[in-house]
């Protein structure tokens, strides 16, 4: 009984690995507008892991999302879109590598390619991207393994 | 009462039990009582000479033996009593085999996630935890005094690609 214990105790660990490593993540990517305002609003939830660093980067005070998308993704195979008014971030993923997703970013102005990157996602380790000056403040680009 | 059978009278008069009216009935029954009695000497004879030389032997450690009974029994006893489920559960479980299967187990799981650990370190010294730049670029046409620096922000292990000398936009580019 002891050792179908035992046995059963061990299936149930691998299987729960198995699953954990199986399972889809979800990739969140911003734009965000870095700006010094007087009485700064709450930073948003999705920054607030990194608010300190991204306020120690930038030295600005207020961080509002102008743009987003969530992508869950499957195979790793995908690409989506984040959008605001005048830029656009679009990702392709073209797989995983270990712990990575191998992401090509493209940063438009409207319809000007601004920048492009190709990258490995760590899904331990967001990426942030310093963009344009706008107006006083400052947009930056985040990606973060949800 | 009930009447004894010849047999039976018979066996008593060897053993001399009969008495009184009894023995006069049966010696009246015999056909001869000469030849009876002397079968009776006979048996009496065979008798004494077995007594004499087959005798129960003495045990010379009776005291030993009855020790060794004693506590066979008391095994037996002890071994038919069911034991308490605490004591099975633990004894089963705690045993060189499954300590053995325990730890080689253990050791099994540890050297597994080890390897995993390591796996995820990049060959190259740069952390796999990290995300990686493999390149960046921007249009030199659209932004030709444009630079590109890549560093880590390793606090919240964070990778930073910082663009200076984009073309700075007008405030109303900031609309959601």
């Amino acid at each position: 009984m002891n050792r179908r214990f035992l046995a059963g105790f061990l299936a149930l660990t691998l299987a729960l690995g198995l699953l954990a490593s199986a399972a889809a993540e979800t990739v969140w990517s911003g734009l965000v507008m870095a700006d010094n305002v007087p009485e700064p609003t709450p930073i948003p939830a999705e920054l607030t892991k990194l608010e300190s660093t991204l306020k120690q980067l930038f030295g600005y005070n207020q961080f509002q999302v102008i743009g987003q998308s969530r992508k869950t993704l499957g195979t790793g195979d995908e690409d989506w879109l984040a959008a605001s008014k005048y830029f656009s971030l679009h990702v392709d993923s073209r797989g995983t590598e270990g712990a990575s997703y191998l992401l090509n970013l493209k940063l438009f102005q409207e319809q000007k390619l601004l920048l492009e990157t190709e990258a490995r996602l760590s899904k331990r380790s967001p990426l942030v991207i310093k963009g344009p000056q706008v107006g006083a403040g400052q947009l930056v680009l985040l990606l973060v393994v949800e | 009462m009930f009447m004894k059978t010849f047999e039976e009278n018979w066996t008593a008069w060897l053993d001399g039990k009969l008495t009184g009216k009894e023995l006069d009935e049966f010696k009246a029954s015999l056909p001869d009582l000469t030849a009876a009695e002397l079968e009776k000497e006979n048996a009496l004879k065979l008798g004494n000479l077995l007594r004499k030389r087959i005798g129960v032997p003495e045990m010379t450690n009776a005291e030993f033996f009855h020790h060794q009974l004693r506590s066979e029994i008391e095994r037996e006893q002890h071994a038919a009593a069911p034991a308490p489920a605490g004591d099975t559960v633990r004894e089963t479980w705690w045993s060189i085999g499954r300590l053995a299967w325990t730890g080689a187990a253990s050791l099994a799981i540890f050297a597994l996630c080890t390897f995993f650990v390591l796996r995820d370190k990049d060959s190259g010294g740069q952390s796999a935890y990290l995300t990686q730049i493999i390149n960046a670029r921007v249009d030199p046409a659209v932004s030709p005094d444009a630079t590109i620096s890549i560093f880590e922000a390793k606090e919240d292990k964070v990778t930073v690609v910082w663009v200076d000398g984009l073309q700075s936009l007008p405030s109303e580019y900031a609309a959601k």
